[in-house]
């Protein structure tokens, strides 16, 4: 689906992505990495929010490289960035209808059914929201551009565990329904709970790429990611 | 008493004038951060258009021959400000100190290009028999209908610019990019598109504003920078990409003027930059302008 080769980003001196390698395909992906390896660098760089200076990002055979972030949305990729980055201004409801497609199978109903609590909100601004609750709508928007795969940026940061749980189902869904994801996480338990493959990134590269079901060796941990189940 | 309720009446006609005029600055630097140092250009454009288009009617005595000539430098005024936008200040978006460079050469550049073209003998509209003459206002006497037709036009533009923000997709676009335009592009909106409109609307509203204010009062060279001054005292006292603050800055700076102008007319314009200096001493970000 999504295949990226090669990608360098630089920020003046900083070399932050040094040659990304992914092939996304129909099976959820997750990339796990410490702070500051460039995880949330390689998301913007997909959706265009930042130039990448060398390499190449296709979708489905269609290169995405140097085309405006609208134009790669309507592509068929969504984010999920960051910090949520819902719109202060909005109310929940139109957040939604900024971005819903007559006919799509997303639809306003639709996300009111997934996520009742949207529903009950739907008249409050994105900043009277709950942590959980703006990470919802900020899902729930990009799902209703209707994409091909969805990138999340550490959707699970900030969450109560109760919550992640549900995050885990939503995603699960997701991918069930044919839908394309790529999660970005620091949290282990999410990654290997949504994805079956991971990527574990390491200063601006992919280190290695393995079943999900092989991260749980803590010695693997240790190397990459420089946690252990236990703590160090 | 009867002074008093003129002077007021006064007032609220000018900041009617004002309001329509500093709506479109504000609009236009609320979603793009663009200090738009051509706004009062686009105001003298339009009245200049405008009135090129209304003369020869007028001349053959049709009745339309204002409406026409409003609507042709209103839309002149749109079409030119989509020209600079797209031409010009697309291509240095967050770039503000080039961008008022930019704005301000091309605003010389207008004005003398007009002064070549159509002179510098004052010209003004005669408003149409519907809304000449005077109307008698209770506590006030006669007083002239185009001046209150004035206010009915900036509430008009005013509820306008409510319903579009609040109640369109354009509106929740302009909003939603005021917040945050990367994620908005982010969300698939084409938001250069929609900074085009925007432009566009900001400037027609100084397109309107200059045919109403080139009615009311002669039109000439000059009026330019008189407005966009105006333009930036108002939405720096109501509070920047506000529209009710704009509204409230209009009231308080076209009052503060009047009144100024009939108790000591020599120093009236401190009045205006005392009001200004208060705000910005209290309240930097204006009395309804978010921090």
């Amino acid at each position: 689906m999504l295949e990226v080769r090669d990608l360098h980003v630089r920020f003046g001196q900083a070399h932050i992505l040094q040659g990304v390698s992914l092939s996304i395909g129909p099976r959820p992906m997750a990339i796990v990495g410490r702070n500051g390896m460039g995880k949330t660098t390689l998301c913007q760089a997909i959706m265009g929010l930042v130039h990448a200076t060398e390499g190449e990002i296709a979708l489905g055979g269609e290169r995405l490289n140097g085309l405006p972030p609208f134009r790669i949305a309507r592509r068929g990729i969504a984010l999920v960035p960051q910090g949520r980055r819902t719109f202060p201004s909005l109310s929940v409801e139109e957040h939604l209808r900024l971005v819903a497609l007559r006919g799509a199978a997303w639809t306003v109903e639709r996300v009111y059914q997934t996520f009742p609590r949207l529903a009950e909100r739907r008249r409050n601004g994105g900043t009277e929201l709950s942590g959980g609750e703006q990470q919802m709508l900020a899902i729930a928007r990009a799902l209703l551009m209707n994409p091909k795969l969805v990138i999340m940026d550490e959707p699970s940061e900030g969450l109560a565990p109760v919550i992640v749980d549900q995050l885990i189902d939503v995603l699960r869904g997701l991918s069930n329904d044919g839908m394309g994801v790529l999660l970005v996480e620091q949290n282990l338990r999410v990654a290997m709970a949504v994805a079956d493959e991971v990527a574990i990134m390491v200063t601006g590269r992919i280190a290695t790429s393995l079943p999900a079901k092989r991260l749980e060796d803590p010695e693997l941990q240790r190397r990459y990611l420089g946690v252990a189940a236990g703590g160090h | 008493m009867d002074l008093a309720a003129t002077i007021l009446l006064n007032g609220l006609t000018l900041a009617a004038l004002y309001f329509i005029v500093a709506s479109g600055f504000s609009l236009i630097f609320g979603l793009m951060r663009v200090v738009n140092m051509a706004h009062g250009a686009m105001y003298l454009i339009a009245g200049y258009v405008g009135y090129a288009v209304f003369e020869p009617l007028y001349d053959r005595d049709v009745w339309y021959a204002w409406y026409v000539g409003l609507a042709a430098g209103v839309a002149f005024a749109a079409v030119f400000g989509a020209l600079v936008q797209t031409l010009l200040l697309g291509w240095m978006q967050g770039q503000e100190l080039r961008q008022a460079l930019v704005t301000i050469g091309l605003s010389i550049i207008v004005a003398d290009q007009l002064l070549a073209t159509y002179g510098g003998t004052p010209r003004q509209f005669f408003a149409p028999d519907a809304i000449f003459g005077s109307t008698q206002v209770p506590g006030v006497g006669g007083y002239p209908t185009f001046r209150l037709v004035q206010i009915g036009v900036a509430v008009a533009v005013g509820l306008g610019l409510w319903l579009l923000l609040n109640r369109t997709k354009l509106g929740i676009m302009i909003r939603a990019g005021v917040d945050d335009r990367q994620m908005l592009g982010a969300c698939g909106v084409n938001v250069p598109l929609v900074g085009v409109a925007v432009f566009a609307l900001g400037a027609a509203l100084a397109g309107l504003g200059g045919v109403i204010g080139a009615t009311a009062q002669p039109l000439a060279q000059g009026a330019d920078g008189r407005f966009l001054l105006i333009s930036l005292v108002v939405v720096i006292v109501g509070g920047m990409g506000s529209v009710t603050g704009t509204a409230l800055g209009a009231v308080l700076v076209g009052v503060a003027e009047q009144i100024g102008q009939a108790m000591f007319p020599t120093y009236s314009v401190i009045l205006t930059f005392l009001i200004m200096v208060t705000v910005l001493a209290l309240r930097p970000q204006g009395i309804l302008g978010r921090a």
